[in-house]
């Protein structure tokens, strides 16, 4: 009985550590989400500066001008290696796709005037509602002649 | 160890042990997949180079739906599905169920060959097309045309220029038009930098890449976008609603598509350097942009908190246009979380319907 009386007053080590992590655990979010809210205050502040803007715009020119030549050594390299390989290059790719587009637009242009007939049509039924043939005497002569 | 607390707590601790397991597994899925976006049924009803025109299935008899159908315009740099984002929140599963008919207009992305394509062209060669299909499906001739960001611009700009072709009523979500501030907001400063040459960078890539406009969205808020959100879903790993949300947000938001450069460099130039829309200065294959032109109802939908398109960019063309019919409508939330956030559906998505639906009929 003593012991068992013991034993459960001791103190439990799990809890105790589950305790603290979660206390530890709630105390460094709320010091993370605080600094984070600085932190993104700072940033919209540095982001919407005109120091920002021209140091990124510099950047950014910086690395398109030193990156032309490559970019145009590369374009003469595929053209040369594509065209020794008699395979279409970037300019043929192209220009099959522009004209695929024209051929589209004048589809959709056809496509459209045949709506348009459609409805024509359509509104020329509807306006003329089909009517009994009236009876003329060529008709009933005929009918006589038979 | 307490011989009667051990048992339990090792229960326990296999407990947290399962949670945080399951936690782990769920942030590899949700971090390395797609959710399963754009769900609402449709059809294809229209094709014109990359673009397409979807109808989606009604689900009101036809007796019981609006007159006037829907016709949706998104940006061209990012995919259309955010206003059909996944069952429960999805602004289009909602306006079809309120009884409209609905057409979206998916742009689609541009080839290498697409790289000419200029706002002329979106709005004189494939809004005038994707309309005359909705007329001849719908069999309406008149339509509500609602476009969002730069479909705003596309939209409004398509307002202008054909003012009698059948437009009764527009609506603008979050829509970039007046760039007079040059100060408002982070984009507007950043192009407007001497340094910042669009022709440049349209002459390096040809279309603008996805990701260096991704880029440019989310360095406007740096810490939210890059660290806060994979935060949030760290926190919320055992919330399942929290999520599937987050998830196919993610699936969106990673969804990236390229610019025409053409396009591009006409926006930076024209639109947020030298502010020609709102002047009434902008030319499209010689006609002028003239906003006085436009007559339709027109609903203006503003985000308080958006950091794309700061609310001093949309307000100002209420005074511009002749419409006798109009409204300003001022919404909580950002860019996207007006139309896709949690209080899209209740707020945002029944103030359009009530106002859209006396003017459908």
């Amino acid at each position: 009985m003593s012991n068992e009386s013991e034993s459960t007053n001791l103190p439990d080590p799990f809890q105790a550590m589950t305790s603290l992590w979660e206390t530890n655990l709630k105390n460094w979010k709320s010091m993370r989400d605080t600094s984070l809210d600085s932190w993104s205050k700072t940033m919209l502040d540095t982001v919407n500066s005109d120091e920002y803007s021209h140091t990124t715009g510099q950047w950014l020119d910086t690395y398109l001008t030193l990156s032309q030549p490559y970019r145009r050594l590369i374009d003469l390299m595929m053209t040369q290696v594509l065209s020794s390989l008699n395979m279409p290059m970037r300019t043929d790719v192209t220009s099959l796709a522009e004209r695929l587009t024209n051929i589209e637009t004048r589809l959709d242009d056809q496509d459209a005037k045949l709506d348009d007939i459609l409805t024509a049509i359509k509104s020329v039924s509807t306006s003329k509602p089909a009517t009994p043939k009236p009876t003329t005497n060529n008709s009933a002569k005929a009918k006589g002649a038979r | 160890m307490s011989a009667s607390s051990s048992p339990m707590n090792s229960a326990a601790l296999q407990d947290e042990l399962k949670r945080i397991e399951e936690k782990t597994r769920t942030l590899l899925r949700v971090s390395t997949s797609r959710a399963n976006v754009a769900q609402t049924p449709k059809q294809v009803i229209w094709t014109f180079n990359k673009a397409k025109l979807y109808r989606y299935i009604p689900v009101v008899p036809s007796e019981q739906r609006h007159k006037v159908p829907l016709f949706l315009v998104f940006a061209l740099m990012n995919k259309p599905y955010i206003l059909d984002l996944r069952p429960g929140n999805s602004f289009i599963e909602y306006m079809v169920k309120q009884g409209y008919d609905v057409y979206l207009l998916d742009w689609g992305a541009p080839g290498i060959e697409d790289k000419d394509l200029k706002f002329d062209d979106y709005v004189l060669d494939y809004l005038p097309r994707a309309i005359r299909k909705i007329k001849a499906v719908s069999g309406s001739n008149e339509f509500t045309m609602l476009g969002w960001c730069i479909g705003a611009i596309l939209s409004t700009i398509y307002a202008a220029l054909r003012p009698d072709d059948g437009l009764k009523n527009l609506i603008l979500l979050t829509a970039p038009l007046d760039f007079t501030d040059k100060k408002a907001g982070g984009f507007v400063r950043w192009v407007n930098d001497e340094a910042f040459d669009p022709d440049k960078i349209v002459s390096a890539f040809g279309n603008v890449p996805g990701e260096m406009i991704d880029y440019g969205a989310k360095a406007l808020k740096p810490v939210e976008n890059y660290i806060g959100s994979y935060l949030t879903l760290w926190d919320n790993l055992d919330n399942p609603r929290i999520v599937e949300s987050w998830h196919a947000m993610n699936t969106w938001v990673t969804d990236l598509i390229p610019m025409a450069g053409a396009t591009y460099a006409q926006l930076i130039k024209e639109l947020y350097r030298e502010n020609r829309l709102i002047q009434g200065t902008m030319v499209i294959r010689g006609e002028r942009v003239d906003l006085s032109r436009i007559h339709a109802n027109l609903l203006n939908v503003i985000a308080l908190a958006d950091h794309i398109s700061p609310p001093c960019q949309s307000e100002s063309i209420m005074t511009k246009v002749s419409s006798k019919d109009q409204l300003l409508l001022k919404v909580k939330g950002g860019h996207i979380g007006m139309m896709a956030g949690s209080g899209a559906l209740k707020f945002t998505w029944p103030h359009i319907d009530s106002w859209l639906a006396e003017r459908s009929e």
